[in-house]
């Protein structure tokens, strides 16, 4: 079975997935560009277990996912605990969309573990970005959405397994 | 009267939606649990018109506890709402028995018309 993906098509389905996501789960519009982020920074990171051995970590300006929680949770602030379940069930929908969109070009089934939320920048052990997509909204504060891969891995194909 | 819905979801955020988008219509959160495990346990007590199950959850699956339910009450109406919309869960999901799947981000339309189809 042929299971590879370019980058190129991976990019479309995660920048694809990312928008439609943020505005229909929290009513925000981001776009792409090189926006910095600032330093008070959360990051939530998903690994996809079966189908392909890679993850998606999006790293944000805190109060720019402070913002797309509060819109969710229709509250004008949010604690620290709306801001992790919000950041937590949003990377689960977003990896279901791009889950879904991979498996209507591959027929693999791709399967991730539970988001993991983190205060600050994270960066997963043993992996390296494959590529980096820069979003940012209205008032200039910026998300990152972060492909990574098996250090092994570094270019080419997207992170998939040989599936038999 | 409306129907009572229990919603299964590890995350509250999900709750809140789906009180949202079932405001002015025939169904309501009648109860909310966090695991798949509380379900099962609740899924008596609580005796909703409909389920709707989370996949990923901590501890037991979605799946998991779908199953259970359907096998100590075989009339239990159960929708999967999950990101994880394709290939073998969705064909597990059949499998099990459970009346229809609603992929998120879920909205009312789409939400009504599968739980109507569940309740045939």
């Amino acid at each position: 079975m042929n299971t590879a993906m370019t980058r190129e098509r991976l990019e479309e389905i995660l920048d694809q997935a990312l928008q439609d996501v943020t505005e229909r789960t929290a009513g925000v519009r981001l776009h792409q560009g090189d926006q910095p982020l600032g330093e008070d920074l959360c990051t939530v990171h998903i690994t996809f277990d079966k189908g392909f051995s890679t993850s998606l970590t999006l790293c944000a300006d805190t109060s720019l996912l402070a913002r797309m929680a509060g819109n969710s949770f229709h509250e004008e602030t949010v604690t620290p605990e709306d801001l992790e379940e919000f950041s937590k069930e949003y990377l689960n929908v977003l990896c279901g969309k791009v889950a879904g969109a991979m498996f209507q070009a591959t027929q693999v089934s791709a399967h991730f573990g539970q988001p993991v939320f983190y205060h600050g920048r994270y960066e997963p052990e043993g992996q390296e970005a494959q590529f980096v997509l820069t979003y940012s909204d209205e008032h200039s504060k910026g998300a990152q959405l972060i492909h990574h891969v098996a250090c092994s891995q570094g270019s080419g194909a997207a992170g998939r397994e040989e599936i038999q | 009267m409306s129907k009572r819905v229990m919603v299964v979801d590890d995350s509250r955020l999900v709750r809140v939606q789906l009180e949202d988008v079932l405001k002015g219509t025939e169904y309501e959160v009648a109860a909310y649990c966090r695991s798949g495990e509380e379900a099962i346990e609740q899924y008596g007590v609580v005796k909703p018109d409909l389920v709707t199950m989370d996949i990923i959850m901590r501890g037991m699956d979605g799946l998991d506890a779908a199953e259970i339910i359907l096998k100590n009450n075989p009339d239990a109406r159960i929708v999967m709402i999950s990101s994880l919309a394709y290939g073998d869960t969705f064909e597990r999901a059949k499998a099990i028995g459970t009346k229809g799947f609603v992929e998120k981000p879920f909205h009312q339309e789409q939400l009504v018309r599968v739980f109507g189809q569940a309740l045939l």
